[in-house]
């Protein structure tokens, strides 16, 4: 098998191929993703090693359940599908966000948004799939979703921190999302009932010395094995007992215990920014991709009291956030993204809710490689249609990868058949690109 | 007048929401407050009434409340700020940014010589309705939920004898204020109002929406609604509890799963003899009790959830604020 990332083709030749080898590959694909083991993923050469050493990390706050982009990005006040909070004047003149989020209005120069997401699929499951891959499925490949493929292409090899970890505790949502074709090394450490990773610990009936013995037993006969007989595949399957012990000494990265408590107390008392300390302290020892899931934003009823609540957690959390990123000096390399599965309806049902809608709704992209203090794209007055800088998920994906520095044309070559690391078609915004 | 002869008069669709209503001694012109920051004045009486839009500066959010003493309406709205209107000319007469947070509830003493606000930065204030000068604040409301949300303060009621306030916000807890001295006469908690989900949503819906004082004054109802498995809808029970002012003792506690959603208003009936609850979730319902027995003896279903609800000294004609319409309903006999 073959899962190398190959130097980009052009778009034209690109286009070409996907309509030649969509079908052709399509059944030998789903049979050569199954088979892929961690280890041999881990062997992939080809790395573009000095973007793994650029040290850049994303932090994606992931709104499950889909915010409004009315109540935060994309407010219309005085609109009958405005709501009734108000906006106000942020840091950056011309820019009005809700006045529900307060404390980002006054960091925005950090921030770029998108007010023009247009992703069409407005039930949970599969606007997830789509808003979590870049693209809509297909029944005969497993694509990797964001979070994977971000830790494959700024992982490295001999890290001793995990590539991806997802934080998911409330349980309304919850999907582990998949590494698809990529394989199950670059799965997350999904952390659900506890913020502290569970069976990383040594057990018990082991001490230390017996088990750093144990370690050093193995790594004799490995290098006594490789001195006869090396082999890539050898390589791998040591790397993988390195980042096994690597992960079994991460555990004090989840303890936010050992940050001073005027740090904890800038992120605050709720899980959700206890979870965003975490995420930074993660991303500071090297994990390229850090995912919060903060759960529910799903407000079919009382819209406008779950956004008094929900946007104040996000607002002091996303703030703290990027307030400590950019006093460490990391927020040039962090990318900092909030997104959800889609946005709410610009109308008001009976229950004062707001419904599902992927028509014209709102994400954010912070730090690394943004261009902060702007805003791409339009809804019209009373938010129900995009009518300016349409963008899709591929479009979002792609101006991800290209805010890391990574090349939005590459290619995966599975099987005989390359995907594109962004969906076909799709574009970065260079609008919003540094 | 008996709660079985309620009955539709009119019928007012529009594309609003519409949250507040008051009207006139002889109910033949009606005041709301609606979602599009209009305060707007109807002639009920006419076959086909038209809105008229009260002219001034205005609110610029959602008209959440008001009420009407004589010829004066006081307004309130998410945008903060109380409106004195003239009812005779139509014109704003006053305003005022009366509280940090978004008006949830004013209401006026039963001599109208006072207004009373709440709001999310969880101030009861009271003001002279003459001048528009505060008179007191005063709160028994943590800002910040036991969670650590921001909290709501979404009611308030005045007994018929004036002598006692009662406050009642997002976690359940309600506060009972003498109204010369300001200070707390009593606190009684409803902690099943309120719904936290710590686990599949990770955060709450609730509070208390509606406060009541019985003719009496002696006894105050509390309107919202019991715990919810799915908070992401208003599928809980309406619940209704009563209290006794001097005890604290819970005299009633009642919860219907049949037409559920939040009790938003409290009507007592002549001489106490009913509770009128009135509110919804998606739709809505008006439901009656016997506040002795708890007993529910008559139940309507409303196509609109029920924000407000006005009904007259004689309890004959009542008016609905609702989800994109206004109604009138009637008490009396129906006309052969």
């Amino acid at each position: 098998m073959n899962l190398n990332a190959q130097p980009s083709l052009n778009r034209r030749s690109s286009l070409n191929r996907r309509s030649l080898l969509r079908l052709a590959g399509a059944a030998s694909t789903a049979t050569l993703a199954a088979d892929m083991s961690s280890i041999e993923a881990l062997a992939s050469p080809a790395l573009t090693e000095s973007l793994k050493q650029s040290g850049k990390r994303v932090i994606l706050l992931w709104l499950a359940g889909g915010a409004s982009q009315l109540e935060t990005w994309d407010p219309k006040p005085g609109r009958l599908t405005g709501g009734p909070f108000s906006k106000i004047q942020t840091c950056v003149p011309g820019i009005e966000i809700s006045e529900l989020l307060p404390k980002m209005s006054s960091r925005l120069k950090e921030t770029a948004i998108i007010r023009s997401l247009n992703t069409k699929i407005a039930d949970h499951g599969n606007a997830y799939q789509l808003m979590d891959t870049g693209r809509t499925p297909e029944p005969s490949l497993k694509f990797p979703h964001l979070g994977a493929t971000i830790a494959h292409e700024l992982g490295q090899r001999d890290s001793q921190v995990p590539d991806y970890v997802t934080m998911y505790t409330s349980t309304e949502g919850r999907r582990q999302g998949t590494a698809g074709f990529l394989g199950g090394r670059y799965n997350p450490m999904f952390l659900t009932d506890q913020m502290m990773p569970a069976n990383i610990k040594r057990l018990d009936s082991i001490t230390e010395i017996d088990h750093r013995d144990r370690a050093d037993l193995r790594d004799l006969m490995a290098n006594i094995f490789d001195r006869k007989q090396s082999h890539p595949m050898y390589d791998a399957h040591n790397s993988a007992y390195d980042r096994v012990r690597g992960l079994m000494a991460s555990d004090h990265l989840f303890d936010i215990e050992r940050e001073p408590q005027s740090v904890r107390n800038h992120y605050g008392p709720t899980q959700f920014g206890q979870q965003c300390l975490i995420a930074r302290r993660l991303a500071e020892a090297g994990v390229p991709f850090i995912k919060v899931a903060r759960a529910w934003w799903d407000s079919h009823g009382q819209n406008f009291e779950t956004h008094q609540e929900l946007c104040a957690d996000l607002d002091h959390c996303m703030s703290a956030l990027l307030d400590d990123l950019k006093a460490r000096g990391m927020l040039d390399s962090t990318l900092v993204i909030t997104l959800g599965e889609f946005g709410r309806t610009p109308d008001i049902n009976g229950s004062l809710g707001r419904d599902h809608f992927a028509s014209a709704w709102s994400c954010t992209l912070s730090g690394c490689g943004i261009r902060g203090g702007s805003v791409f794209g339009k809804s019209d007055e009373d938010g129900k249609t995009v009518i300016e800088g349409e963008m899709n998920a591929g479009d979002l994906f792609a101006t991800i990868f290209a805010a890391l520095g990574i090349d939005h044309h590459k290619e995966f070559m599975v099987g005989s058949r390359p995907i594109p690391i962004a969906d076909f078609d799709s574009e970065p915004c260079f609008d919003i690109l540094a | 007048m008996q709660p079985s002869n309620l009955h539709e008069l009119a019928k007012w669709p529009c594309q609003d929401i519409v949250f507040c209503a008051a009207a006139s001694d002889d109910s033949r012109r009606l005041w709301i407050g609606s979602s599009d920051a209009g305060v707007y004045q109807m002639d009920v009486a006419e076959e086909k009434p038209q809105r008229m839009k009260l002219s001034g500066e205005g609110h610029s959010s959602y008209v959440t409340c008001l009420t009407r003493c004589g010829s004066t309406l006081v307004t309130g709205s998410y945008d903060r700020k109380l409106i004195w209107w003239d009812t005779e000319t139509g014109q704003q007469i006053r305003q005022i940014k009366a509280h940090d947070k978004w008006i949830r509830k004013i209401i006026s003493t039963p001599d109208h010589s006072r207004v009373i606000s709440v709001a999310d930065d969880m101030q009861c204030r009271v003001w002279d309705l003459a001048s528009g000068t505060m008179i007191a604040e005063f709160s028994d409301h943590p800002p910040m939920t036991p969670h650590h949300y921001p909290s709501m303060l979404y009611a308030v009621a005045v007994s018929p004898d004036g002598s006692k306030i009662a406050t009642g916000d997002r976690v359940g807890h309600v506060a009972i204020w003498d109204s010369k001295s300001f200070e707390t006469i009593a606190e009684i908690e409803t902690p099943v109002m309120y719904t936290w989900d710590p686990q599949k949503r990770r955060h709450s819906i609730g509070g208390i929406r509606s406060l009541a004082f019985s003719g009496d004054s002696q006894r105050l109802a509390v309107g919202g609604i019991g715990k919810i498995g799915n908070i992401d809808h208003l599928g809980g029970p309406a619940r209704l509890e009563v209290f006794n002012c001097q005890t604290g003792e819970r005299q009633l506690e009642l919860e219907d799963n049949k037409l559920k959603g939040l009790i938003e208003q409290i009507v007592w009936g002549p001489d106490d003899a009913w509770l009128l609850t009135a509110g919804g979730d998606n739709k809505g319902f008006t439901s009656f009790y016997n506040p002795e027995s708890g007993e529910m003896f008559h139940q309507e279903q409303h196509p609109a959830h029920i924000h407000g609800l006005w009904c007259d000294a004689a309890y004959e004609n009542f008016f609905i604020a609702a989800h994109k319409q206004v109604n009138h309903w009637s008490m009396a006999e129906k006309e052969a």
